[in-house]
């Protein structure tokens, strides 16, 4: 029974994304299977040296690269929307595994949804 | 009916992109629903043509929108029937 928690929207944009972590973290609190995946724009949630504080919000950098520590069993981000956003590995933080999305990545989870 | 591995139900309009994302994430036993804007890619078969597996629209969305599907393409379904579909597929994705 495990999730796979989808976002595409860009960070700080909008609170689309920010809820799905949110939801995400509340999934792991509560021990079960969750794995976030970044596509599109959301990629960009992803890259290093965020500060947000001038648009008086919080970063989710720490929370993202402590996600194993609250129990997200995985950061999974789409390799073509992280060349396209010029996201190499160095400018990724730590923990991300880069993958090609298709139906065999989609059909490894029981729930699949979607931030927004 | 053909049991269905995973049904993709669809409500983002063509230009949206996840509408793009679902079709590439579609495998060869699955099938598509397209709901709300999604039946708008009724308009454009060819939109389409990449998809291997069923395609079912639920027609209470296409007759809002005063859309005729040629049913060789498209398989027009009731709520009753869309129901019946997610009971039929081991995985339900709502994109």
């Amino acid at each position: 029974m495990s999730t796979l928690v989808v976002i595409d929207s860009a960070p700080y944009g909008d609170w689309t994304g920010r809820e799905a972590l949110d939801m995400a973290f509340s999934l792991a609190a509560f021990d079960q299977p969750v794995t976030l995946l970044f596509l599109g724009a959301g990629v960009n949630w992803l890259r290093k040296g965020q500060a947000p504080e001038g648009i008086s919000q919080k970063s989710v950098e720490k929370n993202l690269s402590a996600a194993p520590i609250f129990g997200v069993e995985g950061l999974l981000a789409d390799g073509r929307d992280c060349e396209a956003y010029g996201l190499a590995e160095a400018d990724l933080i730590a923990g991300v595994t880069r993958v090609d999305v298709g139906s065999d990545l989609l059909h490894q989870y029981t729930h699949t949804v979607f931030a927004g | 009916m053909a049991s269905i591995h995973t049904l993709h139900i669809l409500n983002k309009s063509p230009d949206h992109p996840r509408f793009q994302r679902c079709l590439t994430a579609l495998g060869p036993e699955d099938a598509l629903m397209l709901i709300e804007n999604g039946v708008l890619a009724t308009t454009t078969a060819g939109r389409l043509a990449t998809v291997s597996g069923q395609i079912y629209a639920l027609s209470p969305d296409l007759e809002a929108r005063g859309l005729q599907v040629d049913d060789s393409t498209f398989v027009p379904v009731d709520y009753e029937g869309m129901v019946r579909l997610t009971t039929e597929a081991g995985q339900v994705i709502s994109w």
